[in-house]
């Protein structure tokens, strides 16, 4: 009996042990499980929703014409791709942080067939490659409705794309970029009569032109040609005449801009030849010859009709077969048939319309209107999906929302099982982001990026995610020392910014890690003009800051000694860009010069003003910091209580009017072309884009010797502007030499990109301060696959998306919480 | 019949006024220089061949003839072009869908602030230097000292954040949709959507928009109305009212009031229909689609359809509003009126 009991007592502490660790097991973390869920993807019977937020409301998701980020939100969820990135993965399933793979996707096949279109017709050079391509789609691709999409629904969305009824904003995207069509532009412009580039075409010389009666020269039919003061012409690098007038003859400029009409345009007679001979024969425009007369020309041309049979693009062998014909090469495969990375960065894929709901949403021109317009694309009834979810309710400026697509070829893949286990995604517009994060507490929003005024109590959270960004925040300082002199007035110098050394001082006198911890929420110290978002050599990894070249570069602009270090890497580390003993006495010295010169007086001031698009509280921080760190460098040389900031707002136009003298000092930097760092350079050596207009890129001259590019591997020495290296790395037209990525192996490339870096770094008038780093929050409901920030595929989006809860277990969630979620751990 | 020569000829007065104002604008509009710049390597002649189609380049006399002509044959006010969240839209579509919760909200705010108000202000002048007096007095400098969007935050944390009793934001019409299954409604974008709007879950999510727009008006119509009321009530008519026997409640309600009423009423009808032209804070924080905003993004964006669409329903709405609060003087106390010699 006693053993009974003993065995019945055993058994309910044994049960109740189990229930117990039952119970445990069942109860959820109350601030969320990360990884807990099962990866059931899309066959999970529960229902998931993501929930977003957007500051403004899309418009347009119509592809062909599509004009900001927010109608590309609504665009990704639709849209599939032919190729796609995808994580690579070690031996033991763990994901290799950095690295990608190329797949397949809406496509099952890529072939180059350049071979086949060699000739005349379509302009494929003999033993090419890269001409043309044969994209072959998979069988199953559906639209939402069922509907099959096959190879001549892309042939017909793009003669709609490139209709010339229509100018479609998205048309240029086959023949401005790297993805060029054989006869795109030909075939949207035709009709149109526009200005043309002589210097990009080289199609007249003076003998060429046919003079008039009245004086005036003609192009032989009788069609008008003008010198062109404002128009961007090739032989500037993409600026105008204007632009570059400081370097030109001023009194030649000035009776040209006399004799032009409200375009710009000069008639071409030959009193306007003579000056244009005048202008461009001077000691900072290099003495250019007579001859070059024409390249300032422009003249009136017709694009003629185009058949769209003559467009590269068009169907293949098989009715799911697309061939492209390419103006210029695309390197899509690697030399082992496997696709480059360039698959899904330039051809993820052609856009696609429905055509019956296309044509039903096309719009005749109105009164005075000769543009067709379309709808498609900008309500639930004119959007027609053929991506993983579909768009179900919009709502303009309140909110929209799609939902699983099951019409989607994607979800017949097996490689799919187990993922994409959103089934809804809501979007809501808020455009306050406080309420934005009275929302996410709340559970109402799955995230959002932390502000500056939360970012003390938020940043260490374990929900907080920090995302890098291509873009480098730059002090950008004013090079037009005319301007500067203009705008001084009794006791107030700004000239002294023409100064070197004293840009030089005002830049080591920043310390910059205090700057980026005070002034933003997660940015890190920002040394040159590239980050580590930047890559040369996208294929094998290569990020440019991470080369020794790179690292010499910023080495030589802030003074440290590489020789002292074991590595050029632990000499990078050893950068701070801040040094007050240095930047003092090169204070003193550009003081002393500059007073020496009688370019500022004893008792003047140096009041520089600092220019934004809007005044914030971020930008007074940030205006503040630079002030007191100026204000502090001063301290101890004779411009001790002479530095004083101003902050100003410049609104839209801060920017052109930076350029255009008006004001001191801004933050300025660029994104984009992040896997081209050759190319991205031309942001800070081409007028046209550079902040510090004033400072001669063309004849700045450069003495550098390329390293194993010349015949037989010899090194190349030349003496050359800024802007012709640039034009030499770029393969640009005119150039002396090729060095463009096509032509010369990326490793060799590098010493180029590095020796310019260094020579924009080294005037000062560009002051890296800042790696941008967004940090954000991810609501506890939901995990991504990796926190650690992948270029090709970002944390892998909705496709990895994990969910915690389920949309019911979440409202449960919240409510248990008060409907208040705590994210401060 | 003075009356009524008196609303033609204001009328008249109002077209001409209109007419100047209208075309000013668009003059004045069209001669900015119109910004062609693109993005990094695009083509700028995509651009210019969009502006020319569009016939921007035209004279500005024909663009205008054209305009009116569009309007007039066709109902045609334009499409957005340059504004981002309206790009491709009808402008008058647009205007229309997002006008009814603006129109809402300070219709609401209109029936919750009026009573409230003027009862505070009749209050505090009967018990004028009293303590209740003081304490109104008070409060309504603190209320009209603080601009709206204080209360709006104030609102938001509170009322709908920490003590959920109210939504954080507007209702969205599919969540409508959503939660009356049984009444099929259905959202037709480019119309006003009257029907979705008159529903609990939608009144309620008006409320904190509401509420942070009714304290300033509440304080606003408490002082005026005490202002006036005080003084009225300090006339001899008052004085021969109560001699004649009227009691004091009879006395204030049958002439003090009505006397008061005479500047109250028409800055009513003058604070509605300002309000037509939205508060772009409030929307904003309480995720509102209305019109607040639209006016200045069209300006900014140099969006000209919308830009002249808005100037001229604005503009006709303030003449209109002028003229309806000079005659409902008239309505207000019988002894004026209006084009009378």
């Amino acid at each position: 009996m006693n053993n009974k009991n003993l065995f019945k007592k055993c058994m309910a502490m044994l049960l109740a042990v189990v229930m117990l660790l039952a119970a445990v097991a069942c109860t959820k973390d109350p601030q969320g499980d990360q990884g807990e869920s099962e990866l059931k993807g899309h066959k999970d019977p529960k229902n998931y929703t993501y929930t977003t937020y957007l500051t403004l409301s899309p418009s347009n998701w119509n592809e062909l014409t599509y004009q900001d980020n927010n109608d590309t939100e609504v665009m990704g969820w639709i849209g599939s791709s032919f190729f796609t990135y995808d994580f690579k993965y070690d031996e033991n399933g763990e994901i290799i942080p950095g690295e990608f793979e190329m797949e397949y996707s809406a496509a099952t096949k890529l072939e180059d067939v350049s071979a086949q279109y060699v000739g005349d017709k379509w302009g494929v050079p003999a033993d090419s490659k890269g001409y043309a391509y044969k994209i072959t789609l998979r069988e199953d691709l559906k639209w939402e409705n069922g509907d099959a999409i096959k190879a001549e629904d892309f042939v017909y969305t793009m003669k709609e794309q490139l209709n010339p009824d229509f100018q479609n904003y998205r048309a240029d995207s086959f023949y401005t970029g790297a993805t060029t069509i054989v006869n795109a532009e030909n075939y949207v412009k035709q009709g149109q009569t526009l200005m043309t580039d002589n210097s990009a075409s080289g199609k007249y010389t003076v003998a060429d032109l046919t003079k008039g009666a009245d004086g005036v020269y003609t192009q032989p039919d009788g069609k008008p040609i003008y010198f062109a003061l404002t128009t961007p012409l090739a032989w500037c690098s993409g600026s105008t005449v204007t632009d570059y007038s400081a370097y030109l003859d001023a009194e030649a400029f000035a009776a040209l801009q006399g004799k032009a009409d409200a375009n710009g345009y000069v008639a071409v007679t030959d009193e306007t030849i003579a000056l244009v001979t005048k202008l461009i024969d001077t000691d900072n425009w290099g003495h250019e010859p007579p001859e070059n007369v024409p390249y300032y020309m422009v003249y009136e041309y017709t694009y003629a009709a185009v058949d769209f049979a003559d467009v590269g693009i068009f169907v293949g062998d098989t009715e799911y077969e697309i061939v492209l014909v390419l103006a210029k090469p695309l390197n899509l495969l690697k030399d082992d048939g496997s696709l480059s990375y360039q698959a899904a960065y330039n051809m993820a894929s052609l856009p696609l319309v429905h055509k019956a709901t296309y044509e039903a949403n096309k719009v005749a021109p109105t009164e005075g209107v000769d543009l067709w317009t379309s709808t498609y694309n900008s309500s639930v009834e004119s959007t027609m999906s053929w991506g993983a979810y579909k768009l179900t309710s919009f709502q303009a400026g309140k909110e929209f929302t799609l939902e699983r697509n099951d019409n989607w070829y994607g979800y017949n893949m097996e490689e799919n099982d187990g993922l994409y286990q959103t089934d809804k995604v809501v979007y809501t517009i808020v455009e306050d982001w406080n309420a934005a994060w009275l929302k996410f507490q709340a559970g109402q929003v799955d995230g959002i990026g932390i502000d500056v005024s939360i970012a003390d109590d938020y940043k260490g959270s374990s929900r907080a995610y920090f995302t890098p960004s291509d873009f480098v925040g730059s002090l950008q300082l004013q090079s037009n020392v005319e301007q500067l002199k203009a705008r001084e007035t009794a006791g107030i110098n700004k000239s002294i910014l023409g100064n070197k050394d004293f840009r030089k001082a005002l830049s080591l006198g920043i310390n910059r890690a205090d700057y980026n911890t005070k002034c933003t929420t997660s940015s890190l110290p920002g040394f040159g003009l590239f980050n580590s978002m930047h890559y040369y050599d996208v294929e094998n990894g290569g990020v440019f800051r991470n080369t020794d070249e790179a690292r010499q570069v910023l080495c030589n602009v802030y003074g440290v000694d590489a020789s002292k270090y074991a590595s050029l890497e632990e000499a990078e580390e050893a950068i701070t860009g801040y040094d007050l003993a240095q930047a003092r006495e090169l204070l003193t010295k550009a003081y002393n010069e500059e007073l020496a010169a009688g370019n500022i007086k004893a008792d003047d001031k140096v009041f520089l003003t600092f220019g934004s698009g809007s005044i914030t509280e971020a930008v007074q921080r940030r205006c503040d910091f630079i002030k007191a760190a100026w204000q502090e460098l001063a301290v101890g040389t004779p411009l001790e209580g002479r530095i004083d900031v101003e902050l100003k707002d410049f609104s839209t136009a801060w920017a052109n009017d930076f350029r255009a003298g008006a004001y001191d000092v801004c933050m300025g930097g660029w994104t984009g072309a992040a896997w081209d760092p050759g190319y991205f350079l031309l942001a800070y050596l081409d007028p046209g884009y550079m902040y510090s207009r004033a400072w001669d890129t063309a004849n700045t001259m450069m003495e550098f010797t390329m390293k194993g590019v010349g015949e037989n591997g010899a090194d190349v020495t030349e003496t050359m502007g800024l802007l012709d290296w640039y034009a030499c790395l770029n393969g640009s037209e005119g150039a002396k030499y090729n060095w463009s990525a096509s032509a010369l192996e990326q490793s060799k490339r590098l010493q180029l990109i590095a020796a310019l870096e260094e020579q924009v770094l080294g005037v000062y008038y560009t002051v890296p301060l800042q790696n941008e780093f967004s940090a954000s929050l991810i609501s506890y409901k939901i995990d991504y696959v990796t926190y650690e920030y992948n270029t090709f595929m970002g944390y892998g989006g909705t496709k990895y998306m994990t969910f915690n809860y389920d949309d019911e277990a979440w409202a449960a969630q919240v409510a248990a919480q008060n409907g208040e979620l705590d994210y401060k751990n | 019949m003075y009356m009524f020569k008196y609303i033609c000829k204001r009328i008249g007065l109002m077209i001409v006024t209109f007419t100047i104002i209208f075309v000013t604008c668009f003059v004045l509009v069209k001669l900015l220089p119109i910004d062609t710049s693109v993005g990094f390597g695009e083509d700028t002649s995509k651009i210019i061949a969009q502006f020319e189609a569009r016939g921007y380049f035209d004279p500005i006399p024909e663009q205008f003839v054209r305009y009116i002509k569009r309007i007039i044959m066709d109902g045609d006010f334009g499409i957005g072009f340059q504004m981002p969240s309206y790009r491709g839209r009808p402008v008058w579509d647009v205007f229309i869908e997002k006008l009814p919760p603006t129109i809402l909200i300070n219709i609401y705010s209109s029936l919750f602030a009026v009573p409230i108000g003027i009862a505070l202000g009749i209050f505090a002048a009967l018990k004028k230097n009293k303590w209740q007096d003081h304490v109104i007095s008070t409060a309504v400098m603190v209320f009209i000292s603080v601009p709206s969007f204080v209360y709006a935050s104030l609102l938001l944390y509170t009322l709908c954040f920490k003590l959920s009793l109210l939504p954080l934001s507007f209702s969205s019409f599919q969540h409508i949709i959503d939660t009356y299954p049984e009444k099929n409604f259905v959202y037709t974008p480019g119309t006003f959507n009257w029907h979705l709007y008159f529903n609990k879950e939608m009144f309620v999510s008006t409320l904190p928009a509401v509420f942070a727009m009714s304290f300033g008006s509440i304080a606003g119509y408490a002082r005026f109305t005490r202002a006036e009321l005080t003084e009225v009530l300090t006339s001899e008519f008052m004085l021969l009212a109560r001699t004649k026997g009227l009691t004091k409640a009879q006395a204030t309600t049958r002439h003090a009031l009505r006397n008061a009423m005479v500047p109250i009423f028409p800055s009513i009808i003058g604070e509605f229909v300002s309000v037509l032209s939205g508060s772009l804070v409030i929307e904003k924080i309480f995720g509102i689609p209305g019109v607040g905003g639209l006016y200045l993004n069209a300006i900014n964006s140099q969006d000209y359809d919308f830009f002249m669409m808005l100037s001229g329903f604005y503009l006709l709405v303030g003449l209109a509003a002028g003229l309806v609060i000079d005659l409902s003087y008239g309505v207000i106390d019988p002894r004026i009126r209006m084009g009378a010699k």
